[in-house]
């Protein structure tokens, strides 16, 4: 199913597990499609991501997209990674994405943002 | 196919190819596809009798009125009704929401409406709205292969039970409801009852019974065009109910205070109706009589038991609802283990989890073999909750499918 890079990124997430030292939660639950995932985040102080973790369960879609997006937001601002077009983020995932998958590779970003809309 | 009245190539969509092969469509419970006889009927009209109905006295106007209420007669005759009792409405949803808004309204601080888990948010919604005026909405349970429980049911009937509104045939777990049954006891309660038979009146022969109130079906769940849905009501009951909308077509009389309102079913079609939508949905019950409606049910009853047997046989997928072939419709929800290993921390506690593909992960990969199916809650999330499940796959059929197609469906799902 799909490719490679995404079932082995599937089976061996890079960022999945509980954090304990988090500063900020975000439980995103997507009532369309049963997906709960809570997202661990901990900045330097300054408003970077100093790292980022992912528990829960989705599609594979969802769950790797998820995964990618923690690992990539270590060492970047919070401001850049919620300002970045919805559009660029979709195409950027390892493969395409049709219509009626978009909101599975959204679910990080989305989180992201409401999750730290106030800080 | 299914009989000389039916072939495939009735139906011009299937001559599409993706990526030089067939589609596999699996999904009739969501929308049927049209064959070309629905078609030409709704080409035809444009080009020979488009005029607007009930309002003008010129030859091309009466002709389209005749149409229209030819139409309205086909569709009550189709289910043993009298035409003044067939209301043509967008969908099976509107024919729903129109009750509502009715009798819904005419309900007071401490009556009672009574559902079941399995219903379609269709038939939940339009009657949750009410639960802020003080009135309740009560569920009736099923069992673990999804039959309804009819003592359940029994025991939640009050005397405040004003409504009971049920489905004839879950649009996921396929059960087919006892509704002769479930209708006599509600009318024994004397409570109006309600039948969404959106999944039933498209696959099976539907009789009238004199417990049946109001029964609400969809055009294009069965063959005909989207945008006309029906909703049949008893006449006396149509009498006495107001109008849902108001405005052209719908008035006999109008001063400038005060209306007098057509007779039903008129008094429930303002504005100018979807004729088009009535003439396809008249062609697609003439197609479906000419195959004969026990015959459209055989034909499901076979590949549908010939789909449990199979995928009984593959060890991780799991399907729900009725096993027995007799007492479900033609469409089969499932779910599909996932054996691979997700590095989860819940494997690391060596707690077994029962890991099951997502739906959508199901989809996509049959997808990929042009085989399409359903995936998600189905617009049934009480249902899902009753389950306890986020969502399933859920393959459906129609007059047009095969066993070629439960093959394919079957082999696809084999390679997950």
């Amino acid at each position: 199913m799909y490719n490679d890079e995404v079932m082995d990124r599937y089976q061996n997430p890079a960022k999945n597990g509980k954090m304990e030292d988090f500063e900020i939660k975000i439980d995103e639950a997507s009532s369309t499609c049963g997906d709960r995932i809570v997202l661990y985040i901990k900045t330097d102080g300054n408003g970077r991501i100093s790292d980022m973790k992912w528990q829960g369960e989705g599609c594979i879609l969802s769950v790797v997209s998820t995964d990618m997006f923690c690992e990539n937001a270590i060492g970047k601002e919070i401001n850049s990674l919620k300002e970045q077009d919805d559009l660029a983020f979709v195409e950027n995932f390892p493969i395409k994405i049709s219509p009626g998958r978009i909101n599975c590779v959204m679910l990080p970003l989305r989180a992201f943002r409401r999750g730290t809309k106030e800080k | 196919m299914i009989s000389d009245f039916c072939k495939k190539e009735d139906f011009p969509i299937f001559k599409k190819k993706f990526n030089g092969k067939s589609m596999v469509y699996l999904d009739s419970t969501a929308t049927t596809q049209k064959p070309k006889q629905v078609l030409d009927a709704i080409v035809n009209y444009y080009e020979g009798s488009n005029a607007n109905v009930h309002r003008s006295v010129y030859k091309l106007a009466d002709d389209a009125t005749e149409l229209y209420e030819n139409s309205r007669s086909n569709v009550a005759e189709f289910i043993g009704a009298r035409s003044n009792e067939i209301v043509f409405t967008r969908n099976t949803t509107e024919s729903l929401n129109l009750l509502s808004f009715t009798i819904g309204e005419s309900l007071r601080k401490g009556d009672r409406i009574l559902i079941t888990s399995m219903e379609h948010h269709s038939n939940i919604l339009p009657w949750m709205r009410l639960e802020e005026r003080g009135i309740y909405l009560d569920y009736v349970g099923f069992d673990k292969e999804g039959h309804l429980d009819i003592e359940d049911l029994k025991s939640k009937l009050k005397r405040e039970t004003k409504i009971v509104s049920v489905t004839h045939q879950s649009n996921v777990l396929g059960t087919i409801n006892p509704i002769e049954e479930i209708g006599k006891v509600a009318k024994e309660n004397g409570s109006t009852f309600i039948i969404d038979a959106a999944q039933s009146v498209p696959h099976m022969p539907f009789k009238m019974k004199e417990q049946y109130d109001f029964v609400a079906f969809s055009g294009h769940k069965m063959l005909g065009p989207m945008g006309i849905g029906v909703l049949f009501g008893k006449y006396h009951l149509l009498e006495e109910m107001p109008p849902f909308n108001r405005g052209g077509e719908m008035i006999k009389d109008v001063d400038f205070h005060s209306a007098i309102f057509e007779d039903p079913p008129i008094k429930f079609e303002a504005g100018t109706p979807n004729v088009e939508g009535a003439v396809g949905l008249a062609a697609a019950v003439y197609y479906l009589k000419k195959i004969g409606m026990e015959e459209v049910r055989s034909h499901e009853k076979h590949l549908t038991s010939m789909t449990l047997r199979k995928l009984e046989d593959l060890k991780n997928v799991k399907y729900y609802g009725p096993r027995n072939a007799e007492e479900r419709g033609g469409v089969i929800a499932f779910n599909v283990k996932d054996s691979s290993n997700l590095g989860n921390d819940l494997e690391s506690k060596n707690v077994k989890v029962d890991r099951l593909y997502h739906s959508h992960d199901i989809a996509t990969f049959l997808d990929e073999r042009n085989v399409y199916v359903r995936s998600g809650h189905h617009c049934a999330e009480p249902l899902m909750r009753s389950l306890h499940l986020p969502g399933t796959a859920r393959a459906s059929f129609y007059v047009y499918n095969g066993e070629e197609d439960v093959e394919a469906f079957v082999s696809s799902l084999g390679e997950l």
